[in-house]
């Protein structure tokens, strides 16, 4: 009786698997259903995977998560934050970064107005909340300190989860460090006007975009051709027509229609701020200079012991 | 030779576990050999990281154990003695068992800040069911012909309950504490999973933020000792508070 039971648990495991596998490449894309996303819903219902003989399902795991499985083959491709390249290549995970997206770090500062928090500099001596003492924001404040030449011992820095608007409108933070594109339109739409420090402003780092396999790019070159293309496909056409995109979106994201009209306009004002980041004249190119500068930023925060060779962390090869 | 059983069967698991990881050259990321996981373990201790993380935790788990299991041993008893009361709070509390507690935590952090305070609440929230419920069950089961005779030898209700009741409920209270004891580890990393910058929680976010598998591994194994040690001292109390029991027994 065991062993009937036993059997049908890994028929069962077999099966889920089998199902996975058979329905094309899964995209980790490291954050929940998002508006931001918008480029990849608008080039899967135009067809633009599809044509290239990519059928892509998303995937809203943990970001780390993606890596991981791109780093151990199960993957071919995941969005990440371009520090995780640096990070995972030193935990020598197998991965390349092949596409930029993003063409600027979206981390900034937030703080009220009126506050008199308006440049780096105004940092030391703050409390400034932050989701935690890792990933995207942690290191992009550090960045924003070191270009100021300040450090960590010059801020009370304070652990609050993602609960920056909260935080901030209940006066509990000084500061907060937010998604340039999220939280200060959040905190406007709901008349606590902030002054937002910039990252990109002051330090250009590598930011998110699409991490390849090694082993993809070795045995399947064309496949990773054509999952930029696309990709820039849709990116391009969210920036041409916001609204179109808007509307393919409301398709994979659960609840975005049923918002009320001010909420809606809330989610359009999040993509028009992210479409700026988006805009360049060189689509999915990675400037060397940009990773130079993370390095050199992981390494004064000490999560990298050394440094690497970069010219193995990205590529341009693989551009339209 | 009994007692040794237990010590060669993980010895016997790590050596296995050792084997499969250098024999298929699964990467360090993945699973990494006992030897790497010895080797971090080495290192966090040797530049004073874990011991730090790990007090931090503690203290959490702690703090929450107590408020959580005298709350709910206070709140318990008044359940267990009027029907009133338990008819009017019960199915609020059975209910409130329901929230998973990841979704309120972040909420807990808004309102009593990032600090320590928002750790000690979850851990306690987690402790508090077990320890309730248990203790109804405890004060229930005493049996009725009991406080008869209590009532026959003119016992003062403050007599009835700390020569009949108390002894009678702390075996049963003594196992929701054991539960709890457990669950408290789980509140507290729960909390610093939300939002913290130390604690055990903390050290697992930085080890997969950084890749650093083994340092997860590291968090992991020192939660899984906290909470079987606090389980041993539960259990040790239960040895001494119930020794009467057991010599009547024997």
């Amino acid at each position: 009786m065991k062993s009937r039971w036993l059997a049908l648990l890994l028929f069962g495991l077999v099966a889920c698997q089998a199902s996975e596998s058979s329905s094309g490449i899964r995209l980790p894309m490291g954050f929940i259903p998002n508006i931001q996303f918008a480029p990849f819903y608008v080039a899967l219902e135009r067809g633009y995977f599809s044509e290239e003989g990519i059928e892509l399902e998303f995937d809203y795991s943990f970001e780390t998560d993606g890596v991981k499985l791109v780093g151990a083959g199960e993957l071919p491709f995941s969005l990440v934050s371009g520090e995780q390249v640096l990070l995972a290549r030193a935990q020598e995970l197998p991965v390349v970064y092949v596409m930029a997206w993003w063409q600027d770090y979206p981390i900034a500062v937030a703080a009220p107005v009126g506050s008199g928090i308006e440049t780096p500099q105004d940092l030391a001596g703050i409390q400034i909340g932050i989701p935690g003492t890792f990933g995207a924001s942690y290191v992009g404040l550090r960045a924003l300190l070191y270009s100021a030449g300040l450090t960590e011992e010059d801020i009370t820095l304070d652990s609050i989860g993602f609960n920056q608007v909260e935080s901030l409108i209940s006066g509990r933070q000084q500061a907060v460090v937010v998604y340039v594109n999220n939280e200060p339109l959040q905190l406007n739409a709901s008349g606590s006007p902030v002054n937002v420090i910039r990252v990109a402003d002051y330090v250009d780092l590598a930011s998110n975009g699409l991490l390849a396999s090694e082993s993809i790019l070795a045995e399947d070159p064309d496949m990773v051709r054509g999952m930029i293309r696309a990709t820039l496909r849709g990116i391009r056409d969210t920036i041409e027509d916001p609204e179109a995109a808007f509307e393919i979106s409301k398709q994979y994201i659960e609840g975005l229609d049923q918002l009320s009209p001010a909420d809606q306009d809330l989610q359009r004002a999040v993509l028009a701020e992210s479409i700026k980041f988006w805009k360049t004249d060189r689509p999915g190119y990675s400037d060397p200079q940009a990773w130079e500068n993370m390095q050199t930023v992981l390494l004064e925060m000490g999560l990298l012991a050394k440094p690497m060779d970069l010219a193995a962390a990205f590529t341009n090869e693989f551009l339209p | 030779m009994t007692a040794l059983l237990p010590l060669v069967a993980i010895g016997v698991a790590l050596l296995f576990w050792e084997g499969v990881a250098r024999w298929s050259e699964i990467p360090l990321f993945i699973l990494p050999p006992p030897s790497a996981i010895g080797e971090r373990l080495a290192r966090s201790i040797a530049d004073g990281s874990l011991q730090r993380h790990t007090l931090v935790t503690l203290s959490e788990v702690l703090a929450g154990l107590a408020l959580g299991a005298v709350s709910a041993s206070l709140l318990g008893y008044g359940l267990a003695k009027s029907s009133t009361l338990e008819h009017a709070l019960s199915p609020y509390i059975v209910a409130s068992q329901s929230i998973p507690i990841v979704a309120i935590a972040p909420l807990l952090v808004i309102w009593f800040g990032p600090g320590r305070l928002s750790k000690v609440l979850i851990s306690a929230l987690i402790v508090f069911f077990p320890v309730l419920i248990n203790t109804i069950v405890g004060v229930r089961t005493v049996p009725t012909e009991l406080y008869d005779v209590m009532r026959s030898l003119r016992a003062t209700k403050a007599q009835i309950f700390r020569k009949l009741e108390v002894p009678a409920a702390t075996p049963v209270l003594l196992g929701g504490l054991k539960i709890g004891a457990t669950l408290s580890v789980i509140g507290a990393v729960v909390g610093e999973f939300v939002g913290s910058d130390q604690g055990l929680g903390f050290l697992i976010n930085v080890g997969n933020g950084l890749y650093d598998t083994p340092l997860v591994f590291v968090a992991v194994i020192t939660l899984v000792a906290m909470a079987l040690v606090l389980y041993g001292l539960v259990a040790m109390l239960e040895r001494k508070v119930l020794a009467w029991r057991i010599v009547e027994v024997g």
